[in-house]
């Protein structure tokens, strides 16, 4: 396994870049993080619109969050394969499909998230900033969603984790991503599965755990700063 | 200034407000007592519409709340209101709490609205707290700031549900001392409270409810004189001589 690893270590990290296009721990990472980036607004969006009194607001954005959770990613990576073409007119890449699919999946989950931390503030908060004489906007931007935010900043990190680990995903389009180059490393080595997807395993292991690890101690900050109050329960 | 004409409300079917009347006028002190239930944290609460009524009007200054003329935003800025649970802004220090306000709604630079909010703490004594956080500020001196918060909007009238119930008992002096200076400056004010003490002291006339209704009212002196058999003197003798 060892060996493997001398020997494959930069395939493992980068992809077949400089050769090639750049791949691997790298791009895993990257596509995660910017899913994550891209798809914050759209889940911030969503959430609002989920608790806004208006109906016409909130329905639509029930249904696309339940539609969403309904359906496996891979759905979403595949719709994205085939129709992106038809639609812009041009193949499209295999990173460009997964992060796309990416956002849309996970701004349905981040909603939850958002929506929960929002709902889980107290009702004096809104109350208060009501008084003053408030609007919605400033109250939102001003006191809920910095609050709602940091409190669910464990359960952000958590979605990242599932997001690194669904980048896995971009394997059955060719996305240049860590399981795809491992599977590079596997075909070359043929007699060798078991220690290539071994490392694999170890990797996205590491990789998670340590996440997993940091929102737990992110957790008992925020819980510690509201005076021992109970945080929120991480799940990844 | 303010004015309750038959007010009702529900809480589905639960009337817990009914037929509610009575003004306050500029410069004066009301002070709401009774039971826990009896409606009196939802009445003030109707007067900035946090509460929304079903029946009868409130208005302040003479315009219907509910009127669709009225900026709820605008008449909220002239009317402060004091919680129970201080409800201040965790994420900010006590400055900030104060400062948040006059920024975005006063319009003032950061300079401006930091000199008008410490203006506001020294009122309350609470100058060098100004950069603490909330989490590390005793009850007494999170409702005061509170109240300085209020206060920086220039209300014309002060609302107080309750706001020394949350409190531990040696706090609650600095704060219904807060509360007689701004009463002696000639605010105009409700209190919803449970010291019967400051009642007496300060109020001009005090509401005793029961049960959604507004059964007593008069002046201290005219209900500690006719107190022996009402309502309100044995609500007061089970409250405890204040």
């Amino acid at each position: 396994m060892l060996e493997i690893l001398q020997n494959n270590w930069l395939l493992f990290l980068v992809g077949q870049y400089p050769h090639g296009p750049i791949g691997g721990l790298v791009m895993t990472l990257f596509m995660a993080a910017l899913s994550l980036a891209l798809c914050f607004p759209f889940a911030i969006g969503l959430a609002l619109a989920r608790l806004s009194p208006y109906r016409w607001l909130r329905l639509p954005a029930t249904a696309i969050v339940h539609t969403v959770r309904g359906l496996p990613l891979i759905m979403f990576i595949f719709w994205t394969y085939f129709f992106s073409p038809l639609i812009i007119g041009r193949a499209v890449g295999g990173v460009e499909t997964l992060v796309i699919a990416l956002v849309v999946y996970e701004a349905a989950y981040l909603s939850e998230i958002i929506r929960a931390g929002i709902e889980g503030l107290p009702r004096g908060q809104t109350e208060a900033a009501t008084s003053l004489g408030l609007r919605y906007w400033p109250t939102t931007i001003k006191v809920v969603l910095p609050q709602a935010l940091h409190n669910m900043l464990p359960s952000m990190v958590s979605q990242f984790v599932s997001t690194i680990k669904e980048t896995s995903l971009g394997y059955v389009i060719s996305a240049h991503e860590l399981t795809f180059a491992a599977a590079q490393v596997n075909n070359v080595l043929l007699t060798q599965p078991f220690e290539v997807y071994g490392i694999l395993a170890l990797t996205y292991f590491a990789l998670c755990f340590a996440l997993t690890s940091l929102a737990r101690l992110i957790e008992r900050r925020i819980s510690a700063g509201r005076g021992g109050a109970p945080g929120i329960v991480v799940a990844a | 200034m303010i004015r309750f004409e038959n007010v009702d409300k529900w809480f589905g079917t639960l009337q817990v407000l009914a037929g509610i009347s009575g003004e306050v006028r500029r410069g004066e002190v009301k002070v709401l007592v009774g039971p826990s239930g009896s409606g009196k944290s939802t009445l003030i609460r109707t007067v900035t519409r946090l509460e929304t009524i079903q029946g009868g009007r409130v208005l302040v200054d003479d315009a219907d709340i509910a009127s669709r003329s009225v900026d709820i935003n605008r008449l909220r800025q002239r009317v402060g209101f004091v919680f129970q649970a201080y409800n201040l802004f965790p994420h900010l220090s006590a400055l900030g709490n104060i400062t948040l306000g006059l920024t975005k709604l006063r319009g003032l630079s950061k300079a401006a609205a930091r000199e008008r909010a410490m203006e506001e703490l020294a009122r309350v004594g609470l100058t060098e707290k100004a950069d603490e956080m909330p989490g590390l500020l005793s009850g007494g001196q999170k409702q005061r700031v509170a109240i300085a918060r209020s206060l920086a909007m220039d209300p014309q009238v002060m609302l107080f549900d309750e706001p020394t119930s949350a409190l531990d008992p040696e706090m609650v002096g600095e704060v219904l001392a807060a509360m007689k200076r701004l009463a002696a400056g000639g605010m105009t004010m409700i209190c919803v409270t449970h010291e019967i003490g400051f009642a007496r002291e300060v109020a001009d006339e005090i509401w005793f409810m029961e049960a959604g209704r507004l059964i007593e009212r008069g002046s201290p002196a005219e209900l500690a004189s006719s107190q022996a058999g009402s309502r309100l003197g044995a609500f007061l003798r089970k409250v405890g001589p204040g």
